[in-house]
């Protein structure tokens, strides 16, 4: 018996030959199957077809999760591939890490990030008057204090922050965030899921407890540490930004902290629809912005253009509102919708009453605490 | 024998305990195929029976574009793996010493090394060789995730090929030098076709591990170069549609067949059990 | 002949050019696995500057590792330690019975067949068949439902997105790289060896525990370390399976890389599992070996008896049981 053959920690050592008998005939199984997929795959699927190939003429937005209407997607002549993040943060690492050959070409991050962005040099300034439908955009959408004078974004949809509930697991009925944490340690507990962004994590305790939601205050942000890693922490059973996928439709959570939109879109796949309320909790909750921008060093910077242009349109701005359930910022778009009566409208546009509830964060020295406060939570959800 | 309704005993419930175990494994396999055929949008909620999943994959530029991706970087990463893994094997088969020592200690380190560390060193590491260092290859999609894929593989290659030139009768390459063989003709002649067996088991190893990659191409990957396993990851997130497991009941289904193919390939002049134990290599 | 003619090359035969076959391999090794590794050993000692900045080694410290083994993430590599060490015997609990069944108690005829179907869910996507335990643990998906329907179960119960549902996910995605190795060592447990035990009046547990078990020791060590390692460093699985309670310590790592972009405090999580994982297996190989002896010691007998079994029935004599 030769004593030295293959990798003696990983096969025993006395019937190594056997083995390696085995590994090859598992070996020819796979690759003769992938082998002959390859050769019935159409020549279009390696070369790059239309809307998602390798080529370094597709345009490519990194996006949120399902954040434009397949139509508008379809629609769009020159083609566009989209892949999707969970948060601002995770785009961001993506970019800096890549520096400078992400190859993306736009980015949709929320304004409050936009200065340090434009700062660290991962947006391009836009020519506006490329954008001949800005026009249609609301002029109190633009111009806001991330970019005063839009120099690097353009908005593309507003919405806010609150939680959708399961109404078959919690019956009582849930109006703040109080409610939703009572509701989270309770019935909901080991089913509830959090929105994967540490600024949002952070400012559920903000809220109930009426902090500005970006606080630098340390002995605030101790108390949330406090109550997100030994409190919270352990209900959690998935941090999830795009809940209105799966996670709603399948009914795999109870409690959802989510966006507006996703939530709408969550319940609007569901099965049985009734199940599910959403709740623009008490006593403050989130203002935001998400904004087109031009990623610095984009290769395909015309098409870039040409779809921030498109999705401005009137026609595509109602699909978009409609598919993915956020403000657009573009009134006559919004009209129409409310003309049409577009299903769960209510969600997509919150009431005066609750806007005058909601605004917006900014993005601070301390948000680096909020990212450790989040990674430390992960990691005691799991324990 | 008094023990014999004992023994009968003990074997019924051997066989129903392993009989569990296969089902145990099949389960998922099985959802899979069945899901396969919901006609709803959600893969997890099921709507109605349809084919249209299979339609839908089969036309879906994303997921053939992907499957495209997977299967090209794992042909380049198994020549990678096999052309360096084979001659590491031999090279440390044949010498002893301490660079031998030094060699076969980072290739057990490569196996023993987390996926994880090897995605998150290789990430930054590739950018500032194509940044930096201005290597303008390693910008190439296909390259960096067939690198990445490499080294594990590498390691297997380098050991399999190791084992076999060891157990060797260094009679042969002797006697062959005896009747004046070049040495080239004697690796070409002698010891290629010895150590046939071992290359090609590692090299079908290395496609099949490369195939199933997901963690360190996840890291390595390039916008727009996205394998399958990495899409299939990444649809998690945007929600599971039933295109996707209608695409890996394909992929199963052939592999399957091919199973199959070479059984019946095997069979001819073969018993039934002989040829099940040549398929699964206990011949 | 013209070979005949020819001069013998130089004496050093195959053996003098073949270092130079490692070159390439070692090459492609040194950049592409030691000196990455390396930078990260490097970026580990340093810290995260500022928002946007990824790692910064102006000031060198081993304050990262403090950091990476406090609180919440020393409580996500014991967890992950636990996942592994859990999952990996569960598997050669159930891996021994069954590569006993499937090697003594199947018919020769069936016994390969029944190996290639525990093959074939490693022929598919690991991702893919954890998907499909997915849709089955999910709380609208068949088996709770029919808990439910049976009244075993309320509306609020879920197994998805618990830890039962990692250990599950984890054991059904390595069990088969714990069966082969034992399989393949215990096939070598022939009939003529177990009839022998038993004709020497060993019970069938005595002949498990004294024939059967020594010779499947290596086969279990080899499946030992074939699933802890991969699984030690697996975070997929408990991702898809655990969703929050599924944090390992790979998913920790990936999000200082991919979110946080805190290299430093990544890459001291990093080596940090890397000396982990070879501890276990430095330590698994030891008490491998340690086992093996002691099995080794007490197989003698039997053998020993086998052998003057051997002897008797040669010389016509009889021997005590």
């Amino acid at each position: 018996m030769t004593e030295h053959r293959i990798p003696k920690i990983l096969v025993p050592r006395s019937r190594e030959a056997e083995f390696t008998r085995r590994l090859f005939l598992t070996g020819v199984v796979g690759a003769g199957a992938t082998l002959a997929l390859a050769a019935c795959a159409p020549d279009g699927a390696n070369g790059g077809g239309s809307g998602s190939g390798g080529g370094s003429g597709t345009m490519r937005v990194y996006s949120w999760s399902g954040y434009d209407a397949p139509e508008n997607v379809k629609g769009f002549a020159p083609g566009v591939a989209i892949d999707s993040y969970s948060s601002n943060e995770e785009m961001i690492a993506k970019l800096v890490a890549a520096r400078g050959t992400s190859g993306y070409d736009i980015v949709i991050p929320t304004g409050v990030f936009v200065p340090q962005m434009a700062e660290n040099q991962l947006l391009e300034k836009l020519d506006l008057s490329r954008l001949k439908n800005l026009g249609n955009v609301d002029a109190a959408f633009l111009g806001q204090a991330w970019d005063p004078d839009n120099t690097y974004t353009v908005p593309k949809y507003w919405g806010t922050t609150g939680f959708a509930y399961d109404t078959r697991v919690i019956t009582r009925e849930l109006v703040s965030w109080d409610d939703f944490i009572d509701a989270a340690k309770n019935e909901a507990s080991g089913r509830t899921s959090l929105a994967d962004d540490p600024g949002e994590i952070c400012a559920i305790l903000c809220f109930a407890r009426g902090w500005d939601q970006s606080t630098q205050d340390e002995g605030e942000l101790a108390k949330i540490r406090t109550f997100l890693v030994d409190e919270l922490a352990q209900h959690i059973s998935a941090f999830d930004s795009a809940p209105g996928s799966g996670a709603i439709p399948q009914g795999s959570q109870a409690l959802v902290h989510t966006w507006n939109g996703e939530a709408r879109r969550g319940i609007m796949a569901s099965s049985e629809p009734d199940r599910w309320k959403w709740v623009l909790p008490t006593p403050d909750t989130n203002l935001w912005t998400d904004n087109w921008a031009i990623v610095k060093g984009a290769k395909n910077v015309d098409a870039a253009y040409e779809f921030i242009d498109y999705s401005l349109g009137l026609e595509q701005a109602v699909r978009n509102t409609e598919y993915v359930g956020y403000g657009t910022g573009i009134g006559a778009a919004e009209a129409q919708l409310a003309a049409a009566d577009a299903p769960l409208l209510g969600m997509i546009f919150p009431s005066e009453e609750e806007k005058q509830r909601m605004y917006t964060g900014q993005i601070n020295a301390a948000q680096q605490t909020r990212m450790e406060i989040v990674a430390e939570m992960k990691a005691r959800a799991g324990a | 024998m008094t023990g014999t309704t004992r023994d009968r005993a003990t074997n019924l419930s051997l066989r129903i305990f392993g009989i569990l175990v296969l089902l145990f494994l099949f389960a998922p396999l099985l959802v899979i195929l069945v899901y396969s055929f919901n006609s709803g949008r959600l893969l997890g909620a099921w709507e109605g029976f349809g084919v249209n999943a299979y339609q839908t994959a089969f036309s879906s530029p994303d997921i053939l574009h992907a499957v495209g991706v997977s299967l090209r970087s794992s042909v380049v990463a198994t020549l990678f793996a096999t052309l360096l893994g084979s001659a590491l094997g031999v090279a440390i088969g044949v010498r002893t010493g301490t660079v031998v020592s030094v060699i076969v200690g980072v290739l057990a380190l490569v196996l023993v090394t987390p996926e994880i560390v090897q995605a998150v060193s290789l990430m930054p590491w590739l950018t500032s060789l194509s940044v930096d260092w201005g290597i303008a290859p390693l910008n190439d999609g296909i390259l960096r995730l067939a690198i990445g894929h490499s080294l594990f593989a590498t390691a297997v290659v380098s050991f399999l090929v190791r084992g076999r030139v060891r157990a060797l009768d260094p009679a042969l390459t002797e006697a062959a030098e005896d009747l004046y063989a070049s040495r080239w003709n004697s690796f070409r002649q002698i010891l290629l076709p010895q150590l046939a067996p071992a290359i090609g088991a590692g090299a079908l190893m290395a496609f099949t591990l490369s195939l199933d990659n997901t963690i360190i191409s996840a890291f390595v990957q390039t916008t727009g170069n996205t394998p399958w396993p990495v899409y299939v990851l990444s649809s998690l997130r945007s929600g599971l549609r039933p295109e996707l497991a209608a695409m890996a009941a394909v992929m199963l289904i052939a592999t399957l067949a091919l199973l199959a193919l070479a059984a019946a390939v095997l069979a001819r002049g073969g018993s039934a059990s002989s040829t099940a134990r040549a398929l699964v290599g206990s011949e | 002949m013209s070979r005949m003619a020819r001069t013998r090359t130089s004496g050093r035969g195959p053996r003098g050019s073949s270092t130079l076959l490692a070159v390439p391999g070692g090459i492609w090794m040194l950049v592409f696995f030691i000196v990455p590794i390396l930078v990260v050993v490097w970026y580990s000692f340093g810290q995260k500057p500022g928002l946007y900045g990824t790692h910064d080694n102006s000031v060198l410290s081993l304050d990262r590792y403090g950091e990476a083994l406090s609180g919440a993430f020393l409580l996500t590599f014991a967890n992950t330690l636990q996942i592994a060490v859990i999952g990996t015997l569960i598997c050669v609990l159930i891996a021994v019975p069954f590569s006993y069944w499937l090697a003594v108690k199947v018919t020769p005829k069936w016994r390969y067949v029944v190996l290639a179907l525990v093959l074939v869910p490693y022929w598919t996507n690991f991702l893919i068949r954890t998907l499909g335990w997915q849709i089955l643990l999910a709380p609208e998906g068949p088996v709770t439902v029919l808990l439910r329907q049976l009244g075993l179960v309320d509306a609020a119960f879920s197994m998805l997105y618990t830890k039962g549902a990692v250990q599950l996910g984890v054991v059904y995605n390595y069990l088969p790289l714990m069966i082969l190795p034992i399989f393949v060592a215990m096939e070598r447990l022939t009939p003529a060896l177990r009839e022998a035990s038993k004709d020497l009046g060993a019970g069938r547990w005595g002949t498990f525990r004294q024939v059967t078990l020594p010779l499947a020791a290596p086969g279990i060590v080899g499946g030992v370390v074939l699933v802890f390692i991969p699984l030690m460093g697996d975070y997929i699985t408990a991702q898809v399976l655990g969703g929050a309670k599924g944090n390992m310590v790979g998913q920790m790592i990936a999000g200082q890389f991919q979110q946080g972009q805190n290299w430093a405090l990544g890459s001291a999580m990093s080596v940090t599992l890397i000396l982990i994982t070879l501890l276990s297996v430095v330590l698994v190989g030891a008490v491998g070996i340690v086992c093996g002896a002691i099995l080794r010691a007490r197989r003698r007998l039997p053998i020993e008896r086998t052998a003057a079994a051997a002897t008797a029935a040669r010389t016509g004599t009889e021997v005590p049981a």
